[in-house]
Order: C-alpha cells, then sequence, then structure tokens
C-alpha cells in the first residue's frame, strides 16, 4: 500500500465527495481555516516578538506564554481540524503539490523548534523572565526561527493554491 | 465615479502588465495574509484583555501601548497590499458584494480601533467593566466581519 493508493481511497469516500461537490463546504471552511490560523499565528508572533527582542518587553515571558497559551491552542486547534477537513476533501489535489508538503514540514520544524526551546532555554525562565537583556542566546534565535518558521508555513500555506511545482497524482 | 475610476484603472498598461505576471499578485497575497496575521495577534492580545483575558496580569493600557507598534504595521501593510490587490482587478471587486461589504464594515472597526478603543484602553480600568468586555467582543465581531468576507471573495458571491 502507497500512500498514493491511500490518497486515491479517501478521495474516493462518499464523504470526501460529498465535502468535495458540495456548493459551501468548501469556501467556509477554507475561510474558517484562514481566519483561525490568523489567530493563531497572530498570538504567536506576539510572543516570538518579545523573545526576539522586538516587543512587549514590559511584559515577563512566561505572562505571555502562559495567558496566551490556551487562545493560541484554540486557533491550532480550529485551523487543524478544518485543515484536515480541506485535505480530506480532496487529497490527490494535495497529492503532488510540493508546497503543501513545504508547508508541513515548516508546521512540523515550527513544533520541533517550540519543543526545544521549552526543554531547554525555558527551564531557565526564572532568570531572564523580566529583563530581556539577560535572556540566552539560544532563546532569542528560538524566537527568530519560529518567525520565520510560522512566516513559511503562511507563505507556503497561502501559495498551495496555486498549481505551480505540481507533480505526479494531483488534479 | 467609482466605476469609472475603477474601469480606468482596470484598462491601464501598468495593471495589464502586472496581472501578466502570475507571481506578482501571489506575492500580494502571500503579503496580505502575513500583514493580516501581524495585524490580528496585535489585535487579539488588546482585545482579550479588555475582556478580561490573556494578559490580565498587566494594565490594560500597557499591554495597548505596547502592541500599538505592530498594530499600526500590520495595519499600514494591510492597507498598501490591499491597495495593489484591488488595483490588480478593480471592476471585479467593484461588483463584488463581499468587497463592498467588507469595505463598510472596515470602515467602521478602523474608526473604532484607531478612535474608540485606545480612549478606553487609557481609562481607568476599574470604571470599565462589563463596557471592557463589549469594546474586546465589539472589536473581534469587527474585525470577523471584514476577515471573513474578505476570504470569501472570489469563492462566493
Amino acid at each position: 500500500m502507497t500512500i498514493k493508493s491511500v490518497f486515491q481511497a479517501i478521495e474516493a469516500l462518499p464523504s470526501s465527495t460529498a465535502f468535495r461537490e458540495s456548493l459551501n463546504g468548501y469556501p467556509f471552511t477554507l475561510t474558517a481555516h484562514v481566519v483561525s490560523m490568523c489567530l493563531f499565528a497572530g498570538l504567536i508572533i506576539m510572543m516570538d516578538l518579545r523573545l526576539a527582542g522586538f516587543g512587549f518587553q514590559k511584559t515577563p515571558f512566561s505572562e505571555l506564554q502562559k495567558r496566551l497559551f490556551p487562545w493560541q491552542m484554540f486557533g491550532l486547534i480550529v485551523s487543524s481540524v478544518t485543515g484536515t477537513v480541506l485535505f480530506y476533501g480532496q487529497p490527490m489535489r494535495y497529492y503532488g503539490k510540493a508546497l503543501f508538503w513545504t508547508k508541513m514540514i515548516l508546521m512540523v520544524l515550527a513544533g520541533v523548534n517550540a519543543g526545544y526551546f521549552h526543554l531547554t532555554t525555558y527551564r531557565s525562565v526564572g532568570k531572564w523572565d523580566k529583563d530581556p537583556m539577560l535572556l540566552p542566546f539560544g532563546g532569542r534565535m528560538a524566537g527568530y526561527l519560529s518567525l520565520a518558521l510560522w512566516a513559511g508555513v503562511i507563505i507556503f500555506g497561502r501559495l498551495t493554491a496555486y498549481n505551480w511545482f505540481t507533480y505526479d497524482g494531483s488534479q | 465615479m467609482l466605476l469609472s475610476l475603477a474601469q480606468k484603472v482596470d484598462a491601464s498598461a501598468l495593471v495589464h502588465t502586472l496581472r501578466d505576471i502570475a507571481i506578482i499578485g501571489a506575492l500580494v497575497n502571500v503579503a496580505h495574509l502575513l500583514a493580516l496575521s501581524v495585524f490580528a495577534g496585535a489585535l487579539l492580545v488588546v482585545d482579550l484583555r479588555f475582556m478580561g483575558a490573556g494578559l490580565t496580569r498587566e494594565p490594560l493600557a500597557d499591554v495597548a501601548s505596547q502592541a500599538r507598534p505592530w498594530l499600526l504595521a500590520g495595519f499600514w501593510a494591510l492597507v498598501v497590499t490591499g491597495l495593489v490587490q484591488l488595483a490588480l482587478q478593480p471592476v471585479k471587486e467593484y461588483y463584488s458584494d463581499m468587497f463592498n461589504f467588507k469595505m463598510k464594515v472596515m470602515a467602521v472597526a478602523i474608526i473604532f480601533t484607531f478612535i474608540v478603543r485606545p480612549r478606553l484602553a487609557r481609562a481607568d480600568e476599574t470604571r470599565l467593566r462589563i463596557w471592557g468586555k463589549l469594546v474586546g467582543l465589539a472589536s473581534m465581531t469587527l474585525w470577523a466581519g471584514v476577515a471573513i468576507p474578505a476570504r470569501l471573495i472570489g469563492l462566493v458571491g
């Protein structure tokens, strides 16, 4: 069983076909995906700007992290669910799209970057929480990297609408 | 008058040239979305604070003043990229119900965000009470009323 055959099987499911052929299903799901992605990415960007030294310097980092986290997760869950539905409706459209897979890889890398930051630099947050000047180099780099990776997710996500760099299997 | 202006822009050589280069439209769309993310983040941090959520341990005025540079940067980037998007297909947008609805809601949202909301953010928080929650809710509703029809342009209506 190949990935392509799995995608083809999903696309042949009646519910996938029903979503694909519905008049309003695709536009409204896409809209919910984009709006929730902006909510999620926007709040992540505000936190990353604090790390990178470009904003919210008066606010302790742990405050931004803890207080915005539930809202970031809300945005992430809605955008993940709607994104999965969009994919479910036309998996073969995305199968051969290099831009779509680039977006997916960047999302994974952004998650790895966030996880690594929490397991390393964030452990000593008490030492640099209130003073941005004390932030370790690794923390600042995590902020820059997160900004770049999430910008990449948005860029490649939007470019997925175009048929550039589309190879075998796509419609 | 607006239609004749849209037709003139639509027929201009510059717009024809830009439209023929597919990547221009794509890059402008991408830049618009990036600007929207920055704007949405700066807006939401303050709206959540108005509603008694998010950065509740920080004074409202501090949260608003720290978010303001990014709110303005996101807003002006949205305006510039939005104008280029409009210039690329002005007649189509003129006849779009979604675009017209978006513009009307946006006019109200801009006045609310840049005139009404900053005054309330500087006010004595203890006196805001339920009004603070209403301000945050109104702001989010207004901008959702801009973003949702904006994304639906070209997809519905």
